[in-house]
């Protein structure tokens, strides 16, 4: 056989791609209503459009009237995405579809701008009933509002603790139990600290964000900078696509944060305890625009241990690690092993010229064979599916970690884990977070200090917002 | 005699009667009309792009938006709010900090290079340090600071490494209050340095070289030559670099968003940064506009200073 030229091989990629779209569709894939005829333009908003070149291709064959445009919103951080969303909102460029994750589902859920979905989802309920009952009630109640239902997930994070296999062989150390603890995790940290050729590896690091900063370890402290309750209502949807499950019992309409509690004696514990590891010289200080770039360190063997969820994976095979040269495991146990997590899915533009179809789009994408086209999930792994039929030993078969039902298991196995608190002001939120903690790692002011100070203006915050 | 001179007649039918009339007020009338028309585009651009944003930012400061609902009249409260907001005079502070210490270091090294470069103005040499000294204008800001961020990391950091190796302990050079906003300074102070060092260098070579070299004749050498010629000479340059470079570092953002995102705490946010963070992470458009509008008049306010003041040490030939 000849060899193909460029033009033949982008060719057969782009026919390659058509093959796949059109392999899942028959039988697998159904569509929920009629489609007009007419031709139809749907902007959806994602962060990588190259990561749905095969879903859009499945969808054309399906819909071949309707044309997907993809707004590229990219950012370091989900905060920095619905950032950026609101500013191209602002700035008046419509959008049928967005994806946002747990930082602005509550957002755009209590601005009015994402459809509730709960007549949708009865209206379809047997076809929903095979999609819910394969993700954890424990991220399908972050997706409820005040009794209704918002996104459509695909992907999820928790916090766990990501670990450094080369550093752990160097200090002599075994991956640690599920049921480890907090002095089990300074003796680690401690023990791959000052490894390595130059003597310069930290036992442990962090970013200074909401999501996967030191808010695990307020987690596991049995506590939150914010009041946690659960909004009433939401039985229609518990009952309707849970009844069966005892883990979604007590669940209600949602989560609610009431009010803050930045300076409780917990929340300065846990921060006492970060910033006595960077005192100590066990973990280096999380610098605030620097600090997402804090991971790449991992993987040159200058951090031990990191915070971080499935999709970190991606991201270490991709910057050089190997299969065996990472593994995960459960944040330590402190006073509970309670995890913290985020969601991710579609909204819909409430009162779109389009809404109908979007709907059509977001309900083609929920299914299990869809979902599988996605580049995030198919090769390497760059984030956690949101199905737990698709967490399976054949996934991280080539890739690990070896401990890879952990990423599921945090909702299985630890099912009081919860959503960071983000409610309606979450980017605010997050900003005065981040900016009070970078006062207490920088040590200029005392843990309690910072927290006396984020909890005046949270109080402002939520004074302004009431 | 007629009261219109007549200098043709039947060309121009398809024109209206006041325009077409083959008299001197007609040919006026004409040239006027195709000013106006060959201005219109400049004009078109110019209230589109610059007088209708600046009218809709003054208008949104009077206003409460955030983008969910439509905007509502709020009188001055936004203004009112804005003199009481701590933050917002932090902002301020930081941002004339930031931009003196950035403007004296850019004004500085640029004249220094520039008269160092001159020297080998016959040379090729010049052709490469124009080159170099220019190449970090062409980045993008946020790539420079991501760069820079690494390279001043306290813990991984090359340059506290380089520290280490001489024997100086880390500085913290990002996470200290008292030392972000210098660390700051100095990332910025890299990426502009061609810009301003190109306009010095062409002020320089402008100098007029018999006057320079009458003072060399008298005696003036050195540092003596530099402060009371080549200075004053060249104050016009130094005039204008200035003025330059402090409106565009009262407008401070890609550094210290990248590098510190205003940390620690708020010791580098800038008032572009609040005027960012109020719109897009607060949604309140209006008091954002409102910030913005203040510094609007503050940045004019101290270019008409820089320009009153200039009567004083400028010296035009």
């Amino acid at each position: 056989m000849g060899h193909l030229s460029r033009r033949e091989m982008l060719q057969a990629s782009a026919a390659g791609v058509a093959g796949v779209a059109a392999t899942a569709l028959p039988g697998s894939v159904s569509l929920a209503s009629a489609p007009s005829q007419d031709n139809v333009t749907l902007r959806y908003q994602v962060a990588w459009p190259s990561d749905y070149e095969a879903v859009l291709a499945a969808y054309s064959e399906a819909r071949p009237n309707v044309t997907l445009e993809i707004i590229s919103v990219t950012g370091t951080d989900h905060q920095e995405v619905a950032t950026k969303i609101l500013a191209s909102l602002a700035a008046g460029t419509p959008i049928d579809i967005g994806f946002a994750c747990t930082e602005a589902t509550q957002l755009y859920a209590g601005e009015g701008l994402a459809a509730p979905l709960k007549d949708r989802l009865l209206d379809n309920a047997d076809d929903f009933k095979e999609y819910f009952a394969d993700i954890s009630p424990v991220l399908s109640e972050t997706m409820l509002f005040e009794g209704e239902y918002y996104q459509l997930m695909v992907d999820w994070n928790a916090a766990n603790m990501f670990l450094n296999v080369n550093l752990l062989n160097e200090a002599g150390l075994e991956v640690p139990e599920e049921t480890w603890t907090l002095e089990d995790f300074v003796g680690y940290a401690r023990a791959m600290t000052g490894l390595g050729e130059a003597g310069d590896s930290f036992g442990f690091a962090w970013p200074n964000r909401l999501w996967g900063g030191w808010m695990p370890w307020i987690f596991v402290n049995e506590t939150n900078i914010l009041t946690e309750e659960r909004a009433p209502g939401g039985e229609w949807f518990w009952d309707t696509f849970y009844a069966d499950d005892p883990k979604a019992e007590g669940r209600g309409g949602g989560y609610r944060w009431p009010e803050p509690q930045a300076n409780n004696p917990a929340v300065v514990e846990a921060l006492e305890f970060v910033v006595s590891m960077t005192a100590e010289g066990v973990a280096p200080t999380a610098e605030l625009g620097f600090s997402e770039n804090m991971a790449g360190f991992f993987t040159n063997n200058k951090i031990g241990m990191y915070p971080a969820g499935g999709f970190f994976t991606g991201f270490l095979l991709e910057n050089g690690m190997e299969m065996g040269d990472f593994d995960v495991q459960y944040w330590p146990k402190w006073a509970s092993q309670r995890h913290q997590l985020g969601v991710c899915g579609p909204w819909l533009f409430n009162g779109g010229a389009n809404e109908d179809l979007a709907w059509d789009f977001a309900n083609f994408s929920k299914q299990r064979e869809v979902m599988e086209l996605l580049a995030f999930f198919s090769g390497t792994t760059r984030t956690t599916p949101i199905r737990r039929s698709m967490n399976n030993a054949e996934r991280f078969a080539n890739t690990g970690p070896a401990n890879w039902h952990v990423f599921y298991g945090t909702a299985d196995e630890r099912p009081d884990t919860g959503p960071i608190p983000a409610p309606v002001f979450s980017v605010e939120l997050s900003n005065i977070f981040t900016r009070y903690t970078s006062l207490a790692v920088s040590q200029e002011r005392s843990p309690q200090e910072a927290l006396d100070g984020m909890q005046a203006e949270l109080e402002d915050l939520y004074a302004r917002n009431a | 005699m007629a009261s219109e001179t007549t200098l043709g007649s039947g060309r121009r039918n398809w024109l209206p009667a006041w325009l077409a009339g083959d008299t001197v007020q007609g040919i006026r009338r004409q040239r006027m009309v195709l000013g106006v028309l060959f201005l219109l585009p400049t004009l078109i651009g110019l209230i589109v792009f610059v007088l209708a944003p600046i009218v809709v930012a003054v208008a949104l400061g009077f206003m409460k938006w955030n983008v969910f609902r439509p905007p509502e009249f709020y009188g001055l409260k936004n203004f009112t709010r804005l003199f009481q907001h701590e933050l917002v005079g932090n902002s301020f502070s930081n941002t004339f900090v930031m931009m003196a210490m950035t403007v004296g270091m850019l004004e500085v090294f640029a004249i220094s290079l520039a008269l160092s470069v001159h020297r080998f103005a016959r040379s090729r040499l010049a052709y490469i340090f124009r080159t170099v000294w220019f190449l970090p204008v062409l980045l993008s800001g946020v790539s420079v600071a991501v760069t820079l961020s690494y390279l001043f990391h306290t813990d991984f950091g090359v340059v506290n490494y380089y520290l280490g190796v001489l024997g100086i302990d880390k500085v913290p050079w990002l996470v200290s209050s008292d030392i972000v906003r210098f660390s700051v300074s100095l990332a910025t102070v890299w990426r502009n340095l061609g810009f301003t060092f190109i306009i010095y260098l062409g002020g320089v070579s402008a100098l007029p070289q018999e006057i320079l070299e009458a003072a060399t004749v008298d005696g003036a050498r050195g540092l003596k030559r530099l402060w009371l010629i080549t200075l004053p000479l060249l104050s016009p340059t130094i005039l204008f670099a200035t003025v330059i470079d402090v409106i565009r570092l009262l407008q401070f953002f890609d550094e210290p968003y990248v590098m510190t995102r205003g940390g620690p705490g708020d010791s580098s946010r800038t008032t572009v940064m609040m005027v960012y963070d109020t719109a897009f992470a607060n949604l309140e458009f209006g008091y954002a506009s409102s910030i913005s509008v203040i510094l609007f008049l503050i940045i004019l306010a101290v270019t008409g200073f820089q320009f009153l003041l200039s009567k004083r040490w400028v010296f035009y030939q």
